[in-house]
């Protein structure tokens, strides 16, 4: 489970939704409504989170001081202080519906039937964003490099790409997906898109998780299974991470777009069946 | 927009986020919680941010004297 949730945590493919209908293909005995499962997935988004954190050690550190910096000031005057800035833009409508909408969402729609439903949604995202951003090429005859840098979009953008994580909260939509779709649709090369992607996910991920630490500590826990879920998460999310930056240097989303329909109809089929 | 009166607007609503992050941490505060009884940390944690958020609002709406390029976009 924690290499299942660090590589599809940043992969454009819906970690929540293969959380869901693996589990259920392969009749893993453990039950998501178990008050252990919850710290189990708490220590597994801190795996995921510290991967990210280290992966952007020094972006963080910059953003962390341009933030103060020009809080401070109250003026903005480097491009390390306006990403902070969209950043905190970006996190504050998906903390937000987070709050108040998360757990009614993810009660609504917990069945491995609608998660397989959602993956194929996310797939037909995936398309139709390609699908906008290839229009917007031709459009503007840009090169892929010379799409613009994620410190440069609007912070009217830097909140829309943020609310969209919470299209995530329904099992089978992926939070990098439609975060780097959005950051495509702002006008961010894919590369960068993924990077804006995974600085505004760090947040969310650490935030959500360090809220939950207290359960932790309540009775019954295995602790020491699931800091290795929480390693190896760590570990996928890192591998994860590094190789989509490298791919998103020329790939696109497609393939991912392909992958979740495809993955969709056969968990479809293998629940319907029985199999 | 830069004017003191959005500045003062902004500093007002930074104070009453802290007030209601400070019910919602006290358990004082029910409102669009889960369970209906103790404290609720996700929601005094939220709206502590969106108070730091006012108040870094209410500071950069001061007038002041730009010094930083911000090109506009061309998207969305």
């Amino acid at each position: 489970m924690g290499l299942l949730q660090g590589a599809t945590e940043l992969f454009p493919v819906s970690s929540l939704g293969h959380s869901v209908i693996i589990p259920s293909l392969l009749h893993w005995s453990f039950k998501q409504s178990d008050p252990s499962f919850v710290p189990f997935l708490v220590l597994l988004h801190l795996g995921t989170a510290g991967a990210l954190l280290v992966l952007y050690r020094t972006e963080w550190v910059a953003i962390i001081r341009g933030f103060f910096t020009a809080a401070f000031r109250g003026q903005i005057e480097n491009d390390n202080e306006r990403l902070a800035m969209l950043l905190l833009v970006g996190t504050i409508p998906a903390a937000i519906l987070g709050v108040f909408l998360e757990t009614r969402i993810k009660s609504l729609f917990a069945s491995p039937y609608e998660a397989a439903g959602f993956l194929i949604a996310n797939g037909i995202l995936m398309l139709a964003f390609e699908v906008l951003r290839r229009r917007a090429e031709r459009r503007s005859t840009l090169k892929e490099e010379e799409f613009a840098q994620a410190e440069r979009i609007s912070f009217r953008a830097a909140a829309i790409v943020g609310a969209c994580q919470a299209l995530a909260f329904l099992p089978g939509i992926s939070r990098s997906g439609v975060t780097i779709g959005g950051g495509l649709l702002a006008g961010l090369g894919h590369q960068e898109a993924a990077r804006f992607s995974f600085l505004l996910a760090t947040p969310v991920i650490l935030g959500a998780g360090l809220v939950e630490v207290p359960q932790l500590f309540s009775g019954g826990v295995p602790i020491g299974e699931y800091l290795a879920g929480m390693v190896l998460a760590g570990i996928a999310a890192y591998a994860s991470a590094r190789f989509l930056l490298r791919y998103f240097r020329s790939g696109r989303l497609d393939p991912y777009g392909y992958y979740c329909i495809g993955a969709g109809l056969v968990s479809l089929a293998l629940l319907r069946f029985g199999l | 927009m830069k004017s003191n009166t959005v500045a003062a607007g902004l500093a007002v609503l930074g104070i009453v986020f802290l007030i209601v992050a400070a019910l919602y941490a006290l358990g004082v505060l029910q409102l669009f919680a889960s369970t209906s009884s103790g404290p609720h940390y996700k929601h005094a944690i939220l709206f502590g941010v969106l108070a730091v958020a006012s108040f870094v609002g209410a500071n950069f709406a001061r007038p002041k004297k730009a010094t930083y390029a911000t090109d506009r976009p061309t998207r969305l």
